[in-house]
Formats: structure tokens, sequence, C-alpha cells
């Protein structure tokens, strides 16, 4: 999951140094991935009205899915 | 360079006219608003909102553009822990939109209810593909054949509902749909002799109807 997540993001920023993503599950069986990039970047991996970061998360669900898990994507 | 003008209740209904009639998503457009528009008190008062939308340039190779095409997906699918082939049932030279087909097993997760996960991965790969070409190229990506079976039946669809909008003389709302689905209707219809298409609705919920011409 943070393979995919990781490849996107950097693919899209200015700054993919700045790119960091981990992976932690919490109690309730729900993976959390987390993604953090430089401040600039931002708005990139959101997108307008949210729609980077929606068809980010409709992508990690077909992982998510696949493991049998749930994901939830947070940017940070 | 295409260049349209048009008007709307709202500045985000009139992006959506002109994008639906360009038939290209809003990553390709460059859009100006000339008039913000009023919606007025009761409707007096209201006035619309117009705007301008400019086609972004395209181009390049595209041999070369079918390459980085093929290897962004390639890459997206992998770090996504699926195993496909991928094929491109076009020359590599002539006209763009690229079309890149996805092909493999149990591949009903890559398309998702109403197709929404197909359209979110050729969203993610338009977008990394114009970063790393730095300008946009239309680039339509199937998994295994959906879309071209999807679009086949939406057209016979779309010719059956205009014949009974004919006999009934009622107007038939079909159900919502995405843009590239709602443009297969209108255009099946731009030249049907008794019936006309409108999309209505907003988001989501925007849907095409089927209406008798006023003759």
């Amino acid at each position: 999951m943070k393979e995919l997540i990781e490849y996107i993001a950097k693919s899209i920023v200015s700054a993919p140094e700045g790119v960091k993503v981990t992976e932690e599950a919490d109690d309730k069986a729900v993976v959390v991935v987390k993604l953090e990039v430089a401040p600039d970047d931002k708005g990139r991996v959101i997108g307008r009205q949210g729609r980077v970061a929606e068809a980010m998360r409709t992508l990690l669900r077909v992982v998510a899915t696949r493991e049998g898990v749930r994901a939830r994507l947070e940017i940070v | 360079m295409r260049e349209l003008e048009v008007g709307g209740k709202t500045v985000d209904e009139a992006i959506q006219i002109a994008l639906e009639q360009l038939g290209v998503s809003e990553d390709r457009v460059e859009v100006i608003v000339l008039k913000k528009g009023r919606s007025g008190v009761l409707g007096v008062g209201a006035e619309e909102a117009r705007i301008r939308v400019r086609l972004l340039p395209t181009g390049g190779e595209k041999a070369d553009v079918i390459e980085m095409a093929k290897e962004v997906v390639s890459k997206l699918i992998e770090s996504m822990g699926l195993t496909v082939n991928l094929s491109v049932p076009q020359p590599a030279s002539g006209e763009l939109p690229v079309i890149l087909n996805i092909e493999g097993d149990d591949l009903g997760i890559l398309i998702g209810r109403r197709g929404q996960t197909l359209a979110s991965l050729q969203y993610i790969v338009r977008l990394i593909v114009a970063e790393k070409l730095k300008m946009w190229v239309p680039i339509n990506i199937d998994v295994a054949g959906y879309k071209k079976r999807r679009y086949e039946f939406l057209q016979n669809l779309a010719l059956r509902l205009a014949d009974q909008v004919k006999k009934s003389r009622r107007l038939i709302t079909l159900e919502p749909m995405p843009a590239d689905e709602r443009r297969v209707i209108h255009l099946t219809l731009a030249d049907h002799p008794d019936v006309t298409t409108q999309s209505m609705g907003e988001g989501e919920a925007r849907r095409v109807a089927i209406l008798l011409k006023k003759h």
C-alpha cells in the first residue's frame, strides 16, 4: 500500500525528496497510510476539490480489498 | 487552438457545460471567468455567469507518449501488487489519444462500481505523464475492453430510448453517468431527426435527458 502512494506522490510533486509515506495498523484493523509532502506540494497531492486525493484513495482501496483489510489515507 | 465561450447559472455549471461540449476533463483546459453571475432574489436580478475555456496544447511524438504511458501504468499496477499485460490497440503514429488496454485475470477490481476505479486510475496516469512530459496528453485506459463494451451498450441504449421518446412523446432521463459516458449518449443522438439531449444535475448526480425536438 505504501509503495503505491509513494510512487504516485513522488511522480506528481515538485520536491520528490520531501515525500515520506508511513504505514501503520491502528487498533481496529485499519491500516493508516500517512503521506507527508513538502508544504508547497500539498496542493498537488490533494488537487482541486480533493480530486487527486480521492483518486489515490480509490486505488488504495483496491490494494486493501485484495489484502483483506481496510485502509485510510491521511495527508499530513 | 480551440476556444469556447459558454454561459450557465453559475461558473461551475458553465465549466461543466464547456467540458461536456469539448469532451475533455478539467485538467485539459484553461478557464477564464468573464462574468461571475448572480442568482438574484427569486430569479429577479439574476445574471448569467460567462466563461471562456481554452484547450491546452497537446503534442509530442506519439510513440514516445505510448512508451511513457506504458511505463507509468506498469509501475502503478505493479505497486498495487497486480500482474497484468498491456496492449496498445492502435498504430504507434497518427492521431492521439493514446489508448492502452490492460489485460489479465480478475480485473473487475480495477474497474470498480460504474467504472470509478478505472476513472481514478486513468486520472492518475494522465497526471503523472503530464508531469513527466510537462504537457497534457490525452490517454485513454481500458480494462479488458470494458469501456469499449460499455460505449457500445450505451449507443444501443440511446437509440432505443430515442425511439421510445419519439413514440411516447415524453422525456426520458437516464441514470447518472460519468462525463465520458454522457458524451457517448450526446454524440450518438447528435444527428437524430426527432430527439435532442441535455445534461442536468450536478457532480455525481449529473444525468442525460432525452427529449423531443421542438419543430
